[in-house]
Formats: structure tokens, sequence, C-alpha cells
């Protein structure tokens, strides 16, 4: 079902990991903003910056493609273009049991997040043009300094699709994208149920016995 | 309290419970003052170079210039302090957030010259105030070991209920997923 063509993505990936330190940019690398705008764009073109090249464009691309038993084909939708539905929201925090918050506030929120990264499900009836269902199913979002650090906050599946890896892919590719913006320092604060499942994700608590501490929590 | 994790209910059992008067601080404005020293909350006459170099003294390694300045372009909460004849920043610390819910404490740095005389511990309460009139009552930060006795008394508590502080240590990143090409947009 899917083509794995990625000698050439790799390739083009393999050179321009090698200009950037991932862990903290202490280099200014001068072609950096060009060699990214080249991997977006999917050409080989590393001269100018055209104004389109200037803003990252959001990534939105499908993770997986099923067929139903009805014949409806299931895409799963990632974006870190970060369009939510404060209201959207709102009935997936519901659904996975989280107290409401204002919604204005949850709003601004958003608005004021580095990222913000969704994943929908759309289902694709096999039938006539424009009976397709879009429905938001995951989301995750990071506050950062545009600079040096992210953290991210508020990560959520659908508990109906949850155990299919999403949650995973989710993580990995706002990873991906905080990366590729630069963003060496990220981090986040885990629940101590699923510091395994961010663990297995490249993430490490207490590095270098460096403790994560919380104004009077209320708790 | 919303953390990165996978959904789970969170208890509203509270072990200790902020302050409720109006904010004192360990040592007043009009002392700061006295001692010639200016409470500064943006970075307008903040010597970029100036503040690297208190960072590096302080211990961190230097960083790019551009995006310190950038740093602080994005970091709408701030408090230093500048030593009044030179104006040069002698104490530092700095939030990153989305105004509403959380935010994070970074750079928290005091020139060596001036450790010792609670202007780091002026800085912190200073900006944990500006924080939580602003509405911002998740307020967290990471701790080396040995400051961690230091944020403690300013109200801080590690590992609250189990939660851990983490960070993505891998040095490459993840892949894309099998199919995707980078840089094409969905139609």
């Amino acid at each position: 079902m899917f083509q794995v063509s990625l000698s050439q993505e790799s390739v083009q990936a393999q050179s321009t990991y090698l200009c950037l330190d991932w862990k903290r940019a202490t280099k200014v690398c001068p072609l950096k903003a060009n060699f990214w705008d080249s991997i977006r764009s999917g050409s080989n073109r590393t001269s100018l910056n055209t104004p389109e090249d200037e803003e990252p464009l959001p990534q939105e691309f499908v993770l997986t493609e099923r067929t139903q038993p009805d014949g409806t084909v299931e895409e799963i939708v990632f974006s870190s273009g970060g369009d939510v539905d404060v209201y959207d929201l709102q009935a997936l925090c519901d659904k996975v049991g989280w107290p409401r918050r204002p919604p204005s506030k949850v709003a601004t929120a958003l608005k004021n997040s580095y990222m913000v990264a969704t994943l929908h499900a759309i289902n694709r009836s096999s039938g006539s043009e424009g009976n397709d269902r879009k429905q938001l199913i995951g989301m995750a979002r990071a506050t950062s300094d545009h600079a040096f650090n992210a953290t991210i906050w508020d990560v959520l599946v659908d508990p109906s699709y949850q155990g299919r890896g999403l949650g995973k892919a989710l993580i990995e590719q706002m990873i991906r994208a905080l990366l590729q913006r630069d963003i060496g320092n990220i981090t986040l604060f885990a629940d101590d149920k699923v510091v395994d499942f961010y663990r297995n994700l490249g993430f490490e608590p207490d590095p270098q016995g460096i403790k994560g501490m919380f104004w009077y929590p209320r708790y | 309290m919303n953390t990165g994790r996978m959904a789970t209910a969170f208890p509203a059992v509270h072990r200790r419970r902020p302050p409720v008067v109006a904010a004192i601080f360990s040592t007043p404005d009009e002392e700061l003052e006295r001692r010639g020293l200016s409470l500064r909350r943006t970075a307008a006459g903040l010597d970029i170079e100036a503040l690297n170099s208190v960072f590096f003294r302080a211990g961190f390694p230097r960083r790019d210039p551009v995006k310190i300045r950038r740093a602080l372009e994005n970091s709408p909460s701030m408090v230093w302090l500048a030593d009044g004849s030179s104006g040069r920043p002698v104490a530092f610390a700095r939030a990153a957030g989305d105004g509403v819910f959380n935010a994070v404490v970074w750079d928290v740095a005091v020139d060596p010259d001036f450790q010792g005389l609670g202007l780091g511990k002026a800085v912190m309460e200073r900006l944990v105030e500006d924080l939580r009139s602003g509405g911002v009552c998740n307020i967290a930060l990471y701790a080396e070991p040995k400051v961690v006795g230091f944020y403690r008394p300013l109200g801080f508590a590690a590992d609250p209920d189990g939660i851990k502080g983490m960070v993505y240590a891998r040095k490459q990143p993840p892949p894309l997923p099998p199919g995707v090409m980078e840089g094409r947009k969905r139609k």
C-alpha cells in the first residue's frame, strides 16, 4: 500500500542533519534556512529565499490509511499547522475525561502556542463527492521561546483510536517539526504512568539529575 | 494541571496552598533601589553581549546572540536587575508559555560578582508574581541538582505526585512515516 520511496529523501535529510547540532545550536549555519526550504519544497534548489520560503510550511500528511468493512476509507492525517476548533477540542477532552476549561482561555492558549499538532480521522465515502467526515482524534501542543526550548503540553488521543501507535506518531512528528525549526531542547512533564511511553520516544527523565519543579502544584 | 501526558484523570487534593496575601518580596523594591540596582521587566536597554557574559560566567554555554535576542522577544515574562551605573544585567530570569495556563522559567542567572546577595531570589519572586497576577498558575522549571534547594523556599516542588521532567535526548530526529515525502502537502 505504501511506496517506500525514501532513498532520495533520506539522502537529502542526511546532508541537512550534518549541518545542524540537534541538541544545542551553538553555531550558526548560514545556509540552514535554504537547506530546509529546499527539503520542504521537495526540490533540490538551494539558492534564493523567495518570499513564500520565509515562513515554514505547516507539515500535513497521511499517517495511515485503512479500508473499513463498509467500504469507506479512513485516513489518519497529521498536521503541525494547528487549526483547531476549540469546541472540537472540548469534545475530545470530554472523551478522555479531562475537566473543561473556559473556551476563550483555551483559544488564547492555542493561539499563544508555538506549535499545535493534530491528528484527524477522515472517512471518505466510496460513493459521491463531499461525503467525507473529518474528526479531531488527537492533539498535542508546544510552547516555546522560538529559539532554544520547547515544552510539550496537553497530549491526548481519542480513546477509540488508542493502542494503534497514533500517540507515538503524533509526538514523533511534532519532534521532527520542532527540530526542523532548530529548537534544540524539547521538554515535557510526564505523569509517572506515561514516563515509559515517552522514554520509548527518546525522552529521558531527570537528565544529569536535573529535576522538573512546579510552583505550589495543586496535588 | 495538564502536563505532557496521555489522558488520565488528575486528582485535586491540595497538599500545599499558595500564599493568598499581596506579594511581599524578600528584598523590597526600595531596598534594591537603595543598592543602586534597577528593576526591569522588558528587554529594552538589555545588552545582549553583557547578558551572554553573565550566562557564561554563571556556568551556561555561550549561545548565538541572534538566538538569545529571539528568545527574549518570545519570553513575555522576564525580570532582570540592571547595575545602576553601567546598566549591565546582574541578575536575570525569563519565562515562556501560553500566557494563560502554563509557563516555563528559563535562564535564571546571577553574575558571580553579585551572588549571595539575594538577587536570584529577588528576580524569581517577582517573575512568579508577574505570572500569577497574569493568571498563569502552572509555573514549571528545570533545576540542576545543586539549585533544587534554591527553588524550594520560593515555592517550587520537585516531581509533584511523581510527575517527571523529561528531555528529548536522541541525536537523530524520528523518521518520517513510510511513503511520506518531506514538503508535500496533502491535496
